[in-house]
């Protein structure tokens, strides 16, 4: 699903990605780690071709991550999403729907189904400067599960919410679990990568510095905060 | 290219829900219907009435000046928000997010403020020509297909604000497009003076002067300007070197519009 090859970023001098690479496989569930400034959103931004790599490649089903069309199955949600203030969350809904070729009936019955998923049926119609935060996280997250995707990428969902959004949104993300959707998920919020999350890769200082299966990783009585401080501080030493 | 029509059409839906577009859109309508007087009075000249619709006619033609000159300040305003605010509103990223290329949101934004523009002062200028039509009974021919042609320029201003605003501040990037306009105006006007009859009786040894290549070249708005007005007067138009100011004005353009892509490309989202 996910090919990273040799991927290096650099702005400036100051290489935010330095020289990555791994593989994210169909239906993985799969969590990127690491504290702020570690290069995971400069990831997850050249994932969307917001951004291009200095040196290496990144293939997503196939395509160049550069090529519009690789983001034809692909879902996103950043970290305090922004919705324009002048339109309603189904207005919203349904740009991102035209956008990827749905139209007329089919956009509606979809925007409807997201709708129900992110449970902000009834808040649909009102305009997004009258949403919390909470709602337009949720809003942006059914925009990214528009059209069933067959990735999505969550880019610090939670990071800001106050509890009940954390909670929700948490319902979201485990319900997603079932459905055979590729999802990565970024954050530094370890606790709720723990209870969501298959695999995870942690990273520091623009490197990778372990991917495997979350069981493997954390081991015994260890808890993956336990482990992610484990590693930071023996890169430190 | 679906998605830049898609694209085009959010342009225009999302400026139309401003509150801030049906008032200038009233004002400028009011504004235009003020000048209704003009088409009323009995001018008298020398002692001798002045023929309605002669007057009506130049009325007409100042007006549809003023018309294009106002929009030429509209369209400036209009495109220079066009990226900043995308950035900041999280627009750029509904579209770039998706599987649209750069180049279709780049030019869905810039056809849509353009259409936008057209039609706006299409319907200013349709104003004027029905106001003339109910107070003297006489159309103006050419007056629209003059104002058709004088979209070409509010394209011209939008892709040059646009560029600019990649590189300057919104404000300075519309201020720095009417300087441009203003340096061609003060050319190519100076250029329509002395090639008038008045001043070739008065200044012979001017007229066969060459203009320098910068004032061939440079972009050729004012005369756009000036063909649209040998349109509705059915007059001849003086040009200035071999390059029509509708050529001139497309080459621009679609330079610019090369600038623009190349420059978005490299830009991070």
């Amino acid at each position: 699903m996910i090919k990273l090859d040799s991927v290096t970023k650099q702005f400036g001098a100051f290489a935010a990605v330095d020289n990555i690479s791994y593989e994210i496989n169909n239906g993985e569930y799969f969590a990127l780690l690491g504290p702020n400034g570690a290069g995971k959103t400069t990831i997850v931004r050249m994932l969307l071709g917001f951004i291009k790599p200095t040196s290496g490649r990144i293939i997503i089903n196939g395509m160049s991550a550069t090529d519009p069309k690789s983001r034809q199955y692909v879902g996103y949600l950043s970290e305090n999403h922004m919705i324009p203030s002048y339109l309603s969350g189904l207005e919203y809904l349904l740009r991102h729907a035209s956008l990827i070729g749905l139209s007329g009936k089919d956009a509606v019955v979809e925007a409807d189904r997201v709708l129900e998923t992110v449970a902000m049926k009834g808040e649909e119609r009102k305009k997004a400067a009258a949403y919390s935060r909470g709602m337009k996280q949720r809003i942006g997250l059914g925009a990214a599960m528009l059209g069933r995707p067959k990735l999505l990428i969550l880019d610090e969902p939670i990071t800001g919410l106050d509890p009940i959004g954390i909670r929700e949104i948490r319902t979201v993300l485990e319900n997603l679990r079932n459905n055979g959707m590729t999802v990565v998920l970024n954050s530094h919020l370890l606790s709720e990568v723990e209870k969501t999350c298959d695999t995870a890769g942690i990273m520091y200082k623009g490197k990778i510095l372990v991917k495997d299966s979350i069981n493997t990783i954390v081991k015994n009585d260890e808890t993956l905060e336990d482990v992610f401080i484990r590693y930071i501080e023996k890169e430190n030493e | 290219m679906n998605n830049s029509i898609k694209i085009a059409g959010y342009t225009i839906r999302d400026q139309m829900r401003h509150k801030s577009f049906y008032v200038l859109l009233g004002i400028s309508i009011l504004f235009v219907l003020m000048f209704r007087g003009c088409y009323d009075g009995n001018y008298m000249v020398n002692g001798k009435q002045v023929d309605n619709l002669a007057v009506a006619w130049h009325a007409s033609k100042i007006i549809f000046q003023i018309i294009a000159s106002g929009m030429f300040l509209v369209v400036a305003l209009l495109s220079m928000k066009i990226f900043s605010r995308d950035r900041n509103d999280g627009s750029m990223v509904i579209f770039l997010s998706r599987p649209v290329c750069r180049w279709q949101y780049v030019l869905g934004r810039i056809i849509g403020t353009w259409v936008l523009g057209l039609v706006f002062m299409f319907i200013l200028h349709l104003t004027i020509f029905l106001t003339v039509w109910v107070k003297t009974g006489a159309t103006i021919p050419g007056y629209l297909t003059a104002s058709l042609v004088c979209s070409v320029n509010l394209l011209f201003i939008i892709t040059c604000v646009c560029f600019l605003s990649l590189f300057m501040p919104d404000f300075i990037s519309a201020l720095f497009t009417m300087g441009i306009l203003f340096v061609g105006f003060v050319s190519d006007g100076g250029h329509q003076i002395l090639s008038s009859d008045i001043a070739r009786s008065a200044l012979p040894s001017t007229v066969n002067a060459d203009p320098a290549l910068w004032r061939i070249l440079y972009p050729k708005v004012f005369m756009l300007q000036a063909y649209a007005d040998s349109i509705i007067s059915k007059s001849g138009f003086t040009n200035m070197g071999p390059f029509h100011p509708v050529w001139n004005l497309f080459f621009f353009i679609l330079l610019i519009l090369a600038l623009i892509l190349i420059s978005f490309n490299r830009k991070e989202v």
